[in-house]
């Protein structure tokens, strides 16, 4: 009975433990009823998942209202492996929110972050879930303004600023993203996905559609900080509290990429968007963009925290490479790297968390020495690291296979030396914490650190793990990407 | 199908092991890795011995054959006497390192694949970076980073090459092929970034005397010798390799000739040597496959030892200059004879490992009557005596006395060194077992009264050449540039004389050139630095008009895409 | 120790005294000349003419050594720098 109502759970179970966390007034109380909802939401995900895989997509009536008038959720490989990876995130990451909370932010406020925290949750979750365009609306702004709160509570009085402007730029996406629903909600009179797919291709030629397109495309652009809309990104990533930065540059950005992925294959169709609007095109020169870019910046930086998100830039211009392509190999890079990356990006920013913890600081020359004071998390640090560089055995290491394939399969050789080249860049800057980290003595007053608490490490180094395991038995993860990718071109839900 | 696991996942997986045990057990364990080792490489039989599925393709992660099993025998071997020569100096992080490095070399030795071979190939790198870096001085780290760098991009080179392969052919295996398309060609190039080969050959004097004694030992056979192996596989018969392969040889001996660092010379040397291989795999007739085969084994085992005593007198003086060195026969005498004895195998004498190999190549030459490259390399050859025969021993034991007296180093290091001496000598006397191993049946007899002569007449009349000209040859505290100036020296200073405004006007009118440079450079750096306009934090309002402008390009090209 | 050992000589190790180092040369030299002279009893066979005349390997290396060797010296005069040359990178 309870598996028929998974796909509402996986929704209404975070959404409700938030006002939850509200009325139990207590750090510790909501942190886990959190922790317990986010374990239970990753356990709902793996069902859908399982449940996915063996039978096919499935689709759940919300009220039991049938799909143009009610709202429909509907479920195939990519949103189930998406729901997968945002869950899992926000469960590994709750078991260290518990400390590194408790240091970064005042008992009265801690509550008010979980339940923030869990809104975020709910809303990633029902943008990935829903087969509804307006619904899908409702939820990206349930998520946002969970972020800008959760950016907010840094405890860097430059948070505050980060927060307003995320939130300026944040809105701006989600409103050209509500235009073009209203626009295509004009022309088409319906906000079901596979209606509208239905219907599009006989109205492609309409102005009001190529508008939708327009603003959609740009306001996801917005959300999943694709260059030049990047530039709330940095900051907000900067000065959040160290387990936002985890869980956003996680799931977030990675949703954004979803989100656009959705609505170009399965709303609009690959048909209209790589043949009829040459979106190919701009998305190939906006993602080699931000690969040179993100990377170039990032090595300059001085705060691993900030260089971390410009890294984050420079990996979500190689998702937006991948679809560019609008080929097999080049979804599943796509694909495949929207979860590699939530897993690298996940073990660094926690990693950072840790750091944070101990010394108070995420700034290079504070780092010094910390190989031999913490040597578990630099160490973790390091796998993850090389994952990113894209070393072989690593998850890194498959998404640049894939990537690299792709563009010689299209006769790019130029893009396939771009990528490469830029994970070299990749290796310039995570070098740079390990010199510091391992090469460099110490200064004289340095606080005397030990080894982050086992509640920080533990996630962290599941996630490390993750980034090697997945680096060497591929088969869920590209089998995955394999499949979804297949369905995404063939077009429809 | 798991049949057979490849062997040398048994140094990698130690590598992880080693630092977790201590004491006696760790002494045993760095004795017996590469001994179990040896034993797995013999146990897999010819032909594909596991296969499995990753990615899209069936991969064959061992494949026995009789090249590769050669190959894996010798870096076997040099993991045992390494181990042995570094078990109580070194510390634990450079002989696990080590033995990552060559556990994924024997990967190669056994890869059926391209891709398996890149997934050695990039862990070779890892491992060998970590080996440098374990001498722990601010130099060693900073040649590190620079051979990483030169390695990384290798590895791009042949990842792109791989690929563009595999979309042509649609196959994964690793076999014979030409250098007929891009794709094919960036594998060669790949292939010959970690031969040594030029432009870009100066990694490995850069790199490798920057290690710690007993490291530069392990350094010395793996990364140019799996080199020389994928080369026999994918390109023999490509005949750019002879060519290549020559320049090698002359710029390794021209470079040691120059040099001062006892090591370095060595380092130089090895490029000389993987340039004889090269060329006779450029040549690629089954005598001069055999030859380069033959010749790679002889090395791995002759270069490891004359390292090792290089290593024996660094690590009892602290001195590695040629100028700081000499007379150091007189105190230590088992080094000195095990160094005389590498350098006379590295110079093909008589009853040494060198002269029942090397000249294989030279044969090879001569039947196919390629009249040019066979002078060529005997002039090679004379060189070799040169710069590594003579020059190395005399300079270190002999020359002047330096007054430094040590003793010869502690058991284990002479142990080492011996066995390896001692290989020399059993090879260059009784070279059946060696022949045996070769990929052909061996149409070969070394000890013939017309090669005797001639070798003697060539090092010795070489060896005249050296002492006649010895004050040409005096040593002085010199480096020679190479290459790598362009990324040690000109492209720093450039990248300084761009990020720092500082004494502007004087850098002006010393590099009168650079500006112009510069002027296409600065925008690039001022855009990327914190400050730059790409890397600072926006005001909300700038950004926003960033969304109006995409907003506004993208409806224009899809209104007019839709107009057209 | 024999009374001919010149005065400097005799606290020296026995290989480094004059007196040895000219019998070294002495035997050196003799042992050029065999070599050369194996020239008539073995048939070298050469192929490509240049190399069957007589003594080719001794006065090729020779030859081949001494040019080597300037070249080097050659090159070096536009190379070589201070052994500090990269220090203050």
């Amino acid at each position: 009975m309870i598996s028929l109502h998974l796909p509402a759970l996986q929704v209404v179970v975070p959404l409700i433990s938030a006002p939850l966390c509200v009325l139990l007034r207590r750090g510790f109380g909501a942190w886990l009823l959190a922790t317990v909802i986010a374990w239970t939401a990753f356990a709902i995900s793996l069902a859908l998942l399982a449940q996915v895989l063996s039978d096919g997509a499935l689709s759940y009536k919300m009220g039991g209202w049938a799909a143009p008038w009610g709202i429909e959720y509907r479920i195939d490989r990519l949103n189930a492996f998406m729901l997968v990876i945002v869950a899992g995130i926000g469960a590994l990451v709750m078991p260290c929110a518990y400390h590194s909370v408790a240091r970064e932010i005042a008992p009265e406020r801690q509550h008010l972050f979980y339940a923030a925290f869990m809104l975020a949750l709910t809303g990633l979750l029902g943008i990935v879930i829903t087969g509804d365009v307006f619904n899908l609306y409702v939820f990206l702004e349930i998520t946002s303004l969970a972020s800008y709160t959760l950016v907010a509570l840094g405890a860097d009085r430059r948070a505050l600023r980060a927060s307003f402007q995320y939130l300026v730029l944040g809105t701006i996406g989600a409103t050209f993203i509500l235009i073009g629903i209203g626009l295509l909600y004009m022309v088409t009179g319906t906000l079901n996905m596979a209606d509208l797919a239905a219907r599009i291709p006989a109205l492609q030629e309409l102005r009001p559609v190529r508008a939708a397109f327009a603003f959609i495309v740009v306001g996801a652009g917005l959300k999943l900080a694709l260059f030049p809309l990047h530039l709330w990104l940095p900051n907000a990533y900067t000065y959040a509290p160290s387990v936002v930065s985890a869980f956003l540059a996680a799931t977030a950005t990675k949703v954004g990429v979803y989100v656009l992925m959705r609505f170009i294959f399965t709303v609009f169709g690959a048909r209209f968007a790589f043949e009829m609007m040459p979106l190919g095109e701009i998305l190939m020169v906006l993602g080699l963009l931000a690969v040179m870019v993100g990377s170039l910046v990032a090595v300059f930086q001085t705060n691993v925290k900030r260089m971390l998100a410009y890294s984050s830039i420079a990996q979500i211009g190689y998702m937006a490479l991948g679809i560019s392509f609008a080929s097999v190999n080049g979804l599943v890079a796509g694909i495949v790297h929207l979860f590699n990356h939530a897993a690298m990006k996940g073990a660094l920013f926690l990693a950072l968390a840790c750091v944070f913890y101990r010394l108070g600081s995420v700034e290079l020359d504070a780092m010094r020495g910390l190989g031999r004071r913490m040597p578990l998390t630099m160490a973790t640090f390091v796998a993850a690291g090389m994952s990113l560089v894209g070393v072989p055995l690593t998850v890194g290491f498959i998404s640049k296979w894939y990537l690299v394939v792709a563009a010689i399969e299209s006769g790019l050789w130029p893009v396939a030396v771009i990528v490469l080249v830029a994970s070299l860049l990749a290796l310039v800057y995570i070098w740079r914490v390990v010199e510091v980290a391992y090469f460099r003595e110490p200064d004289g007053d340095a606080p005397e650190v030990t080894e982050a608490p086992a509640a920080m490490l533990v996630p962290t180094m599941a996630l490390a793990a993750a980034c090697i395991y997945f680096g060497i038995d591929t088969e869920l993860t590209v089998g995955v990407a394999t499949e979804a990718a297949l369905s995404l071109l063939e077009g429809g839900p | 199908m798991i049949e057979a696991m490849p062997p040398g996942l048994v140094l990698i997986a130690g590598a992880f092991l080693l630092p977790a045990t201590s004491g006696v057990a760790r002494k045993a364990l760095v004795l017996a890795l590469p001994l179990a080792t040896l034993g797995l490489v013999w146990s897999i039989p010819d032909g594909p011995a596991l296969t499995l599925v990753f990615l899209d393709y069936t991969l064959t992660p061992v494949e026995g054959s009789r090249l590769g099993r050669l190959f894996a025998t010798a870096f076997a071997l040099m993991a045992f006497a390494g181990g042995l020569y570094a078990v109580n100096q070194a510390r634990v992080v450079e002989i696990a390192a080590a033995f990552a490095h060559a556990g994924s070399a024997i990967g190669v030795a056994f890869a059926g694949d391209l891709v398996t071979l890149f997934v050695f190939w990039e862990l070779m790198i890892i491992g060998s970076t970590l080996v440098i870096w374990s001498a722990g001085t601010d130099s060693a780290y900073r040649a590190g980073m620079r051979y990483t760098l030169v390695h990384l991009f290798g590895g791009i080179v042949l990842m792109i090459g791989i690929i563009g392969h595999i979309a042509e052919t649609g196959s994964v295996t690793f076999e014979a092929m030409h250098a007929d398309s891009l794709s094919r060609w960036l594998i060669l190039a790949g292939f010959l970034v970690n031969a040594g080969a030029p432009p870009l050959s100066a990694w490995l004097p850069d790199a490798y005397p920057e290690a710690s004694p007993s490291a530069t030992v392990f350094l010395s056979a793996y990364t140019t010798k799996t080199a020389v192996y994928v080369l026999m596989v994918g390109f023999a018969g490509e005949g750019v390799l002879v060519w290549v392969g020559l320049y090698m040889v002359f710029y390794g001996i021209i470079y040691a000739l120059l040099e001062n660092d006892m090591r370095r010379i060595l380092a130089y040397s090895i490029i000389n040597q993987v340039g004889f291989m090269v060329t006779g795999i450029g040549i690629g007739t089954q005598m001069a496959l055999n030859g380069s085969a033959a010749h790679a084994f002889a090395h791995i085992i002759y270069k490891g030892l004359l390292l090792m005593s290089a290593g024996a007198v660094l690590h009892q003086t602290g001195k590695r200059k040629c100028t700081d060195l000499g007379g150091l026969f007189r105190s230590m005498p088992i080094t000195t004879v095990c160094g005389i004895v590498g350098a006379m195998a590295i110079s093909s004498f008589p009853l040494t490992s060198g002269f029942v190999s090397k000249d294989m190549i030279g044969q090879a030459a001569g039947d196919q009557l390629l009249a040019l490259v066979w002078f060529l390399l005997a002039a090679g050859s004379a060189g070799v005596f040169l710069h590594a025969g003579i020059k190395f021993p005399w300079f270190v034991f002999f020359q002047k006395d330096s007054g430094l007296r040590p003793p010869d180093p502690p058991w284990n290091m002479w142990a080492a060194m011996s066995l390896f001496a001692f290989l020399c000598i059993g090879l260059g006397v009784y070279p059946a077992p060696l022949y045996a191993m070769l990929p052909y049946a061996v149409n070969y007899v070394p000890y013939t009264s017309a090669h005797l002569v001639f070798q003697f007449q060539l090092l010795l009349f070489s060896g005249l050449a050296f002492f006649l000209l010895l004050p040409q040859m005096k040593r002085t505290l010199t480096l020679t540039l190479d290459f790598d100036w362009f990324y040690r020296h000109f492209l720093p200073r450039l990248c300084r004389a761009v990020a720092s405004r500082g004494s502007e006007t004087r850098r002006r009118v010393e590099h009168a050139t650079m500006t112009r440079i510069r002027l296409v450079l600065e925008p690039f750096f001022r855009f990327h630095r914190p400050e730059g306009i790409l890397a600072r934090s926006w005001p909300t309002g700038g950004a926003t008009v960033w969304v109006a402008v995409l907003l506004a390009v993208t409806l224009v090209i899809y209104y007019w895409q839709g107009a057209r | 120790m024999s009374a001919d050992v010149p005065k400097d000589d005799a606290h020296k190790h026995w290989l480094v005294r004059t007196k040895t180092i000219r019998r070294l040369w002495i035997l050196f030299i003799a042992a050029l000349a065999v070599t050369v002279l194996f020239d008539f009893i073995v048939d070298r066979h050469g192929r490509f003419g240049l190399d069957a005349t007589f003594g080719f390997p001794a006065w090729y290396g020779l030859l081949t050594c001494v040019a080597m060797i300037i070249g080097a010296k050659a090159l070096g005069t536009v190379l070589q720098r201070e052994d500090t040359y990269y220090d203050h990178e």
